[in-house]
């Protein structure tokens, strides 16, 4: 039997833990680690656990309920330690950094913010603002499209124009946000959005943050959609050793 | 599930899980000592972003869509704002407000890399 971890959290940590159950189809309960000031929140894991859409809720509900009660360092998904000897290891031998971390991510939440464009909206603008291109698409339009040639041509012109404008508009994006936020890290590229970012902020700033996403949703009616994710586990802030510079 | 999403149809537990795996699956602490459970069968929207190439299907795609777009009639400009200003052109400007207090880290030139130095709460 291994140890699954979700995360580790400060000793003083209320822990709510009654009834909360985790990973594998057996839905093992919840149990807690403590380790020099600190505590990990984890849970038997079979042998040979493979993980599905149903762990992966789990493990995020998990994180989520005990969030929202204190301060708790997430773990990535698929977590599992050979033994609790072995996270009680892990708790000694980097305590005063964990330690630190937690402080750092106390009273904050993970926000994260995804934009699309609309892509017939996004199209037309680039075409609206860029002559070039769009005295070419009209040449297309009067020879009824032209030869594959000419519109592979054509489209690779408008891809750069549009990735072009996916990187402005992110910078914008985060630029207008990350004043209300202790802290920025874009995520992985995924697929559609011009832009994942998530925010640390702090408890005091969220209604700032909120109002500030609303009024980039306004601007952006009818051409982006920008969506707010969260109160999440802060697992974008949780770095140890310096930021994860090359990610994102 | 208490996320919570906005501007969007997030609602179930499956959604909105969705919405953030990413996160759940390539952030958060790893810990060298302990091993990764492998997955089974999950879907992940995840691109490596050094390598995206836009294809040429995507060409001809966007060929087709721009031909097909009905530009008469003229459209106002749109975009996300500017922070200190009005909509880039746009017709209905906006002044998005929001002091910005203490110093800020410039925005890298490009996204890659994006150094993320904690700002002292001066708030």
């Amino acid at each position: 039997m291994s140890t699954y971890v979700y995360g580790f959290a400060p000793a003083t940590h209320p822990m709510p833990i009654d009834g909360l159950t985790g990973v594998g189809a057996e839905r093992a309960p919840v149990r807690l680690i403590r380790e020099d000031g600190l505590v990990a929140v984890v849970s038997d894991a079979p042998e040979g656990l493979r993980a599905k859409r149903r762990d992966l809720e789990a493990h995020e509900r998990v994180l989520e309920s005990l969030c929202a009660a204190g301060t708790v360092m997430p773990m990535r998904f698929g977590m599992v330690a050979s033994d609790d000897a072995t996270v009680q290891a892990e708790l000694t031998s980097k305590a005063e950094k964990y330690a630190d971390l937690l402080a750092k991510l106390n009273d904050h939440v993970e926000l994260n913010v995804k934009g699309v464009h609309d892509e017939d909206a996004l199209l037309g603008d680039l075409l609206q603002r860029h002559a070039e291109l769009r005295e070419r698409n009209d040449a297309l339009r009067a020879v009824g499209g032209g030869d594959e040639q000419d519109r592979i041509a054509f489209g690779e012109q408008v891809s750069a124009a549009v990735e072009e404008r996916r990187v402005q508009e992110a910078k914008r994006l985060v630029a207008q946000l990350e004043s209300h936020a202790t802290r920025v890290r874009l995520g992985p590229s995924v697929e559609g959005c011009f832009v994942n970012a998530s925010f640390l902020v702090a408890n005091s700033d969220r209604e700032a943050f909120d109002a500030a996403v609303t009024a980039l949703r306004d601007a952006a009616n009818g051409y982006a959609d920008v969506r707010v994710f969260g109160p999440l586990p802060p697992y974008s802030f949780v770095e140890v050793d310096g930021a994860d510079e090359a990610d994102g | 599930m208490s996320v919570m999403t906005t501007g969007g149809s997030g609602g179930s537990a499956a959604g909105a899980l969705y919405d953030v795996i990413e996160l759940i699956l390539d952030r958060g602490l790893v810990i060298d000592v302990f091993v990764r459970v492998s997955l089974v069968g999950i879907e992940v929207l995840t691109i490596d972003a050094r390598v995206v190439v836009a294809s040429i299907d995507t060409y001809l795609r966007f060929a087709e869509k721009c031909g097909r777009l009905d530009l008469t009639g003229g459209r106002q400009p749109m975009g996300l704002p500017d922070l200190v200003g009005a909509v880039t052109g746009g017709g209905a400007e906006r002044q998005v407000k929001g002091a910005l207090p203490g110093p800020r880290e410039a925005i890298a030139e490009t996204l890659e890399g994006l150094a993320t130095p904690d700002k002292t709460s001066d708030r």
